[in-house]
């Protein structure tokens, strides 16, 4: 095998240094804009993704079936703790807790709010949730005393209550046979998630006060947590679940919410689509200056043509040169979201500034790119594929040619 | 001597204009190896279409080409493309070389078409370029070289896939004196010690002076073939 082709190929390309270098920049330009802005996205539905399964959905999660129809305080899972040492038999499981949950309203003096009272096993909890680590006053603790009735709240909830560490709060709502009880919470907590929404609304409190005043029967719960070793295998173990416990309710991630679920396999269309709207664009001005490529070397086509270089070459003359003309250009490119994305991966990007309505929608304010090997390989493959595809014009109008005219020209 | 080319009642017509233009009009002649022969003949006279015809590069109306026993018109396209790399050397008036390769590397480029391997494309490329004369020019772009030079390259490469014949259109058209004698020179000798046949469209005085044989046109007919 020879590489004339590809070598002739190389070096045509640097033959108009500036047309070639301009073509080449916005190769690279193009590159690195759509790799950085997939980068960006990537990360942010990343760390959105999880996020919400360490806050909020964990990976799988068992209720009564009749509790998520109106979150009502009866319909509760009974002998939780036989259930949860079942499942954690399961090798797939790394964290299993259990919940009680009740709507309720939180008062302060001045104001009042309704929030989603989350019973937990403060120990266990933090194996599957990650909000204890997401305290933010210096004065916050999660639950490291014994005293009862005591909570931790969001940022934003202790904003709208005007409710600070050591403040107390009413919390009023129905207990288990449907009478209204409340009780006095002293905050000892304040924590914020990503997730701005999911602030507002949930409370947690130690699962022995709210079961006491809710008079929930003994060794009952409203939620099963899980997490696995990988939440791509949710569905299957969901399955095995279900079909071990047919009277209770088995949730993946992605059935408690659907828009983390969605949200998660754009990440592999996202390239995809991003890059090919990218390179379409560069394609057209790759085939332009290949135009004018064949154009200008009419006569040497005219030559390799005459002394007997056939069709299948000349093509791959060309081709070669589109491609790697599309390759130097993105070669850059790659390089240089390689390392926008490693040191904004490792730095963030602060966009808090302008960062509210992020956070409202559970995405962080401060985002950090990732990109995979996988990703750049995708973005060669579909380089090649362009260069390909933008050389067969230029190779058509070249093939076209008359040895014997064009040598003349 | 054995005939390499055989030209028979060749005609090749086209319409300019509504007018039906006679470019060859029923030439005839053969070439023997080791000719040295000139197509000579004013603009216009048909002598670059026949040439070109020789060559491969131009289809002919009527008649017929035979070179070394093979009727070219009965060639595909695919064919006629792979015959021309194996059979026919060409010189180019404006030398056409590959400005991106070296002049060894233009020499070269037909073998490595031909799919010579490396040894054997150096021992012939060096062989050649000793013979005219740019040895130490091996390494050098055509940019850098004279026309003198680059033409010297361009025969090289036309002799590098040892061809039956070799077409020289116009090769000294772009050439001062010193160069065309230079060429001239090289190719005459080439000729005589290695019995390589050459076929000239020219109507430059000092290469009709030197060719052996001088075949005149004059609107796409022979008026004159004489040997010297």
């Amino acid at each position: 095998m020879n590489f004339i082709n590809i070598k002739i190929a190389w070096r045509s390309i640097w033959r108009n240094r500036l047309r070639s270098s301009v073509v080449l920049m916005a190769v690279a330009i193009g590159i690195f804009g759509g790799l950085a802005s997939v980068g960006v996205m990537k990360g942010m539905i990343i760390d959105n993704v999880d996020n919400t399964l360490k806050t909020e959905t964990s990976h799988i999660q068992i209720h009564d079936k009749k509790f998520v129809e109106n979150n009502e305080v009866q319909f509760v899972i009974n002998n939780t703790s036989e259930l949860i040492n079942e499942i954690k038999k399961s090798p797939n499981v790394i964290a299993v807790t259990s919940r009680t949950k009740v709507f309720g309203m939180a008062s302060t003096a001045s104001k009042g709010s309704g929030v989603m009272l989350n019973g937990i096993d403060t120990e266990v909890e933090k194996s599957v949730s990650i909000v204890s680590e997401m305290l933010v006053d210096t004065n916050s603790s999660w639950f490291d005393t014994n005293k009862k009735n005591r909570i931790v709240i969001s940022k934003k909830l202790s904003k709208k209550l005007n409710a600070g560490i050591k403040s107390k709060i009413i919390l009023t709502f129905q207990d288990y046979k449907g009478n209204l009880t409340g009780a006095s919470f002293k905050v000892i907590g304040i924590y914020k998630t990503q997730n701005s929404m999911f602030d507002e609304l949930n409370v947690f409190v130690n699962k022995k006060d709210i079961n006491r005043i809710l008079n929930l029967p003994e060794n009952s719960s409203h939620e099963i947590a899980i997490m696995l070793n990988n939440y791509n295998d949710a569905k299957l173990i969901a399955k095995e679940f279900s079909d071990k416990y047919p009277d209770k309710l088995v949730e993946t991630w992605y059935d408690l919410n659907p828009y983390i679920k969605m949200s998660a396999d754009m990440i592999g269309f996202m390239l995809f689509i991003f890059m090919s709207i990218i390179l379409l664009a560069l394609g057209f001005a790759i085939v332009n200056t290949m135009l004018m490529v064949i154009l200008e070397r009419k006569k040497e086509l005219g030559m390799i043509m005459a002394i007997g270089m056939n069709r299948r070459k000349v093509f791959s003359m060309i081709m070669w040169e589109t491609i790697l003309l599309s390759f130097t250009g993105a070669f850059v490119g790659i390089i240089l979201s390689a390392i926008f994305t490693t040191y904004f991966g490792h730095n963030g990007i602060d966009i808090s500034s302008v960062g509210e309505g992020f956070e409202s929608a559970g995405y962080s304010s401060i985002l950090y790119p990732v990109l995979h090997l996988l990703d750049y390989v995708q973005v060669v493959i579909l380089v090649f594929i362009t260069g390909i595809i933008a050389s067969i014009f230029p190779s058509i109008r070249a093939l076209k040619m008359k040895p014997a005219e064009a040598v003349k020209e | 001597m054995k005939k390499v080319i055989e030209i028979k009642d060749l005609f090749k017509t086209y319409v300019d204009a509504d007018i039906i233009v006679k470019a060859v009009n029923g030439v005839s002649l053969s070439f023997e190896e080791g000719e040295f022969a000139a197509i000579v003949g004013p603009s216009g006279s048909g002598k670059t279409t026949l040439l070109n015809m020789i060559g491969g590069l131009d289809k002919y109306t009527e008649g017929s080409i035979i070179i070394d026993g093979i009727d070219i018109s009965q060639l595909s396209s695919k064919q006629m493309i792979d015959f021309r790399l194996n059979n026919i050397g060409f010189v180019f008036q404006a030398y056409n070389l590959i400005p991106v390769l070296t002049a060894k590397e233009n020499a070269e480029f037909i073998m490595q078409l031909q799919h010579k391997s490396k040894k054997e494309r150096q021992e012939r490329i060096m062989e050649l370029f000793e013979a005219v004369g740019i040895s130490e020019k091996a390494n050098v772009r055509p940019g850098k070289l004279s026309g003198g030079q680059q033409q010297r390259v361009a025969v090289a490469r036309a002799l590098a896939s040892k061809p039956k014949f070799i077409l020289a259109d116009e090769p000294t058209a772009n050439l001062d004196s010193k160069s065309t004698a230079d060429l001239l020179d090289i190719m005459r000798k080439l000729n005589e010690e290695e019995n390589i046949t050459f076929i000239f469209s020219t109507h430059d005085q000092r290469v009709i002076d030197r060719a052996k044989r001088v075949i005149t046109l004059e609107d796409g007919k022979i008026i004159s073939d004489e040997v010297k």
